[in-house]
């Protein structure tokens, strides 16, 4: 008994610089969120604030009007689209990397890194003037080439948001790619040898063994993917609701509505009860999720 | 045990006792302060020159800041973190007097010193009667056009003259004029030419709606002849590149402007037609401004400073360095500034120029007018219902400011 709780200190004692970081870095900014929602922190009260109760997050669902719910369907939508796409192109391209006769792999690898390798903001704004610009961009340098007018890409919702997907999966692909690779290298050859020898084809191999074996290691990216794809900003503001240089587009995902209609206010309080209540969504997601893998298994 | 934990809790009260205690700056750290900006080199470089000839007892540090409003708005009020000082543009005034980190500036100066200062600086500085900057220099919007390509007595005098140069010259990928013509910041021009106003003093957005919905309309007719886009970086490079004929820039394009060998004149805004009022863009009035603690620990630093930036040569220094058009009226009258045809530019076209208003919830009118008109000119949405629905935003943003 007595060794079994000097296990247990010494095995706190060993995390606990870990914890205490985590703490710092995710929890206490978390509480000190919520506990500036509670106060009326503005501009006008910007250190004399005082706790004012609920009265933050009873304004704040006034901001959760039609707006917000088309942002939350458009937002969904967004995460689902971007979800399937990503695994569909990084299977895609991990099982291409993972066949014998390829040579060179270790070039492709790197290269399929690259987006990875460069900043965000960098990227987002490379493709918006590089890419869809309409004076300059090189879609429209191709569209004249082929005789076409030339298209304003990002002007409309649907437009905008397939680039915005484009430039997603450009940025996110590499990380997916990299897990998925990993996996898929896991997996015993002699799986695939015994499945050969029983004549299965190509797709009864992926059906039956890769897919089943790398589900389990690929779960936790494709979880943390599904978040940070949900509470997805720079792609969608910088591309089209970038303050003096909007497109026209109506796309929003709830964190960009969100800033347009709360966040600019220099309303502290009442821009942490709405990032409180999107918070308190996502954890609802969260836990739906944890709850039904845990009735899987 | 108890004797350590008694000693350790004997040393806490020490310390906070010590803590408690008023600490007088010592002479040496008196005399230095912090600046922080997010200017340009050569108006830094300008600055610290004089500044180093003018007032060699005090050491001053010039730090730039990329995001300076969001870093004062997060160490505003504490001195360990904050600057002394920082120079910026006048319409975050209202922001930081209403959070309580600016001190008033007049009771820091000599008596008189604002004497020469060109009145519209000194309006755009003041919050509720206080000013809280000190103008050092302002900027405004110019019509420019390349002579390449718009002769000098083409340049048109009216806004439907030049509705009719852009008809006649914009095709096949060249422009006749171009500009950012839906960020609210260069749009401002054309609703203040038909008289009508983003924000008033009291806060009330729009007060002339008639006005801004007149100026939406006629506006788009020139929208229709400019490309899609209206940030920054296409309209600036469709100028520079030669493709555009005209446009309406800040001073900043110049630079570039000259560098790509262009041959640049400026002319007065043109009037519109209906009004008779020339298009009257915002004016940004950019300055110094003094932090509460600053005031009260080093305040014989503060004076000495600002008692050398009310000397009309920092002016002249400042335009002759970056082409900036200065706020003492004195400095104009040096043959070099008077000689500048980009500096005297902006000292006529400031006579027309509205200062940015410098209240809080100018804010959140930039995010609303911003909207509006990509709704009416990039997303084709009927102005009405695109106004009413910004006019009933900006009146819910400016209730969740407080």
């Amino acid at each position: 008994m007595k060794n079994r709780r000097k296990d247990t200190l010494i095995s706190y004692a060993w995390s606990g610089p870990s914890l205490i970081l985590i703490a710092l870095m995710v929890v206490f900014p978390i509480l000190y969120t919520a506990y500036i929602s509670l106060t009326n922190m503005n501009v006008y009260h910007w250190f004399d604030f005082t706790i004012i109760g609920l009265d933050n997050y009873f304004r704040a669902l006034f901001v959760f009007d039609s707006g917000f719910l088309s942002a939350l369907l458009a937002t969904t939508l967004w995460t689902v689209v971007n979800m399937i796409f990503q695994l569909v192109i990084a299977f895609t391209l991990v099982s291409l990397l993972n066949v014998r006769k390829v040579k060179l792999r270790r070039l492709y690898k790197t290269l399929l890194m690259f987006p990875w390798a460069m900043p965000g903001y960098v990227s987002i704004l490379l493709w918006k003037t590089g890419m869809f610009n309409t004076q300059f961009g090189l879609l429209n340098q191709w569209m004249e080439k082929l005789g076409h007018e030339a298209v304003r890409w990002l002007s409309s919702d649907v437009s905008a948001f397939l680039c915005c997907t484009v430039v997603n999966l450009w940025l996110a692909l590499p990380f997916m790619i990299m897990i998925m690779d990993g996996a898929m290298q896991s997996i015993d050859r002699s799986y695939f040898e015994s499945a050969v020898l029983d004549g299965a084809t190509w797709l009864e191999r992926t059906r039956y063994i890769t897919i089943p074996a790398i589900t389990p290691i690929i779960a936790p990216a494709v979880i943390i993917t599904v978040f940070t794809t949900f509470k997805q900003f720079d792609v969608v503001y910088l591309l089209t609701q970038q303050a003096g240089a909007k497109t026209g587009s109506g796309f929003h995902t709830i964190l960009t509505y969100a800033y347009e209609n709360a966040f600019i206010t220099n309303n502290y309080g009442y821009s942490s009860a709405i990032s409180m209540i999107i918070f308190i969504l996502l954890l609802v997601f969260s836990a739906r999720y944890q709850m039904r893998e845990e009735g899987d298994r | 045990m108890k004797r350590l934990l008694s000693a350790f809790l004997c040393v806490c009260l020490l310390l906070c006792l010590t803590a408690c205690g008023e600490k007088a700056l010592d002479p040496a750290e008196a005399s230095k302060l912090v600046i922080w900006h997010d200017k340009e080199d050569a108006v830094v470089a300008a600055l610290e020159d004089y500044l180093a000839a003018a007032v060699p007892e005090l050491q001053i540090a010039f730090e730039k800041k990329t995001s300076l409003t969001d870093s004062l708005k997060l160490v505003g009020n504490d001195p360990s973190a904050a600057p002394d000082l920082f120079i910026f543009a006048h319409d975050k005034i209202g922001v930081f007097a209403e959070m309580g980190i600016l001190a008033p500036i007049e009771p820091l100066l000599e008596e008189g010193a604002l004497v020469n200062f060109l009145p519209m600086t000194l309006d755009a500085a003041t919050y509720k009667d206080t000013l809280y900057q000190l103008p050092l220099y302002f900027e405004t919007l110019l019509f420019m056009y390349n002579r390449r390509y718009m002769q000098d007595e083409e340049v048109p005098a009216t806004t439907d003259a030049l509705l009719t140069y852009m008809e006649n010259n914009t095709g096949r990928g060249r422009f006749g004029f171009v500009e950012q013509h839906s960020t609210a910041y260069y749009s401002a021009a054309w609703i203040h030419g038909f008289g009508g106003s983003i924000i008033d003093d009291s806060g009330v957005p729009f007060p002339d709606s008639q006005a801004v919905r007149d100026a939406l309309n006629y506006h788009a007719r020139f929208v229709a002849l400019m490309p899609g886009e209206t940030e920054y970086n296409t309209v600036n490079t469709l100028f520079l590149e030669g493709k555009a004929d005209a446009t309406i820039g800040g001073p900043w394009m110049v630079p570039s402007a000259r560098a790509a060998q262009i041959d640049l004149g400026f002319a007065p805004m043109p009037a519109v037609d209906a009004t008779g009022k020339a298009l009257a863009p915002y004016s940004g009035v950019q300055g110094i401004h003094v932090l509460k603690f600053a005031a009260e620990a080093k305040t014989d630093a503060v004076r000495k400073l600002l008692s050398a930036l009310t000397d009309s040569a920092i002016g002249i220094e400042l335009a002759l360095a970056s082409g900036c058009a200065p706020a003492n009226a004195l400095s104009y009258e040096d043959e070099r500034v008077a000689n500048d045809e980009l500096v005297q530019s902006m000292r006529t076209t400031a006579e027309i120029a509205v200062p940015m208003p410098n209240i809080p919830e100018m804010d959140v009118m930039w995010t609303v007018v911003g909207n509006l008109l990509t709704d009416v000119n990039l997303s084709g949405k009927d102005i009405d219902e695109s106004f009413t629905a910004a006019l009933a935003q900006a009146n819910q943003l400016i209730g969740a400011m407080k």
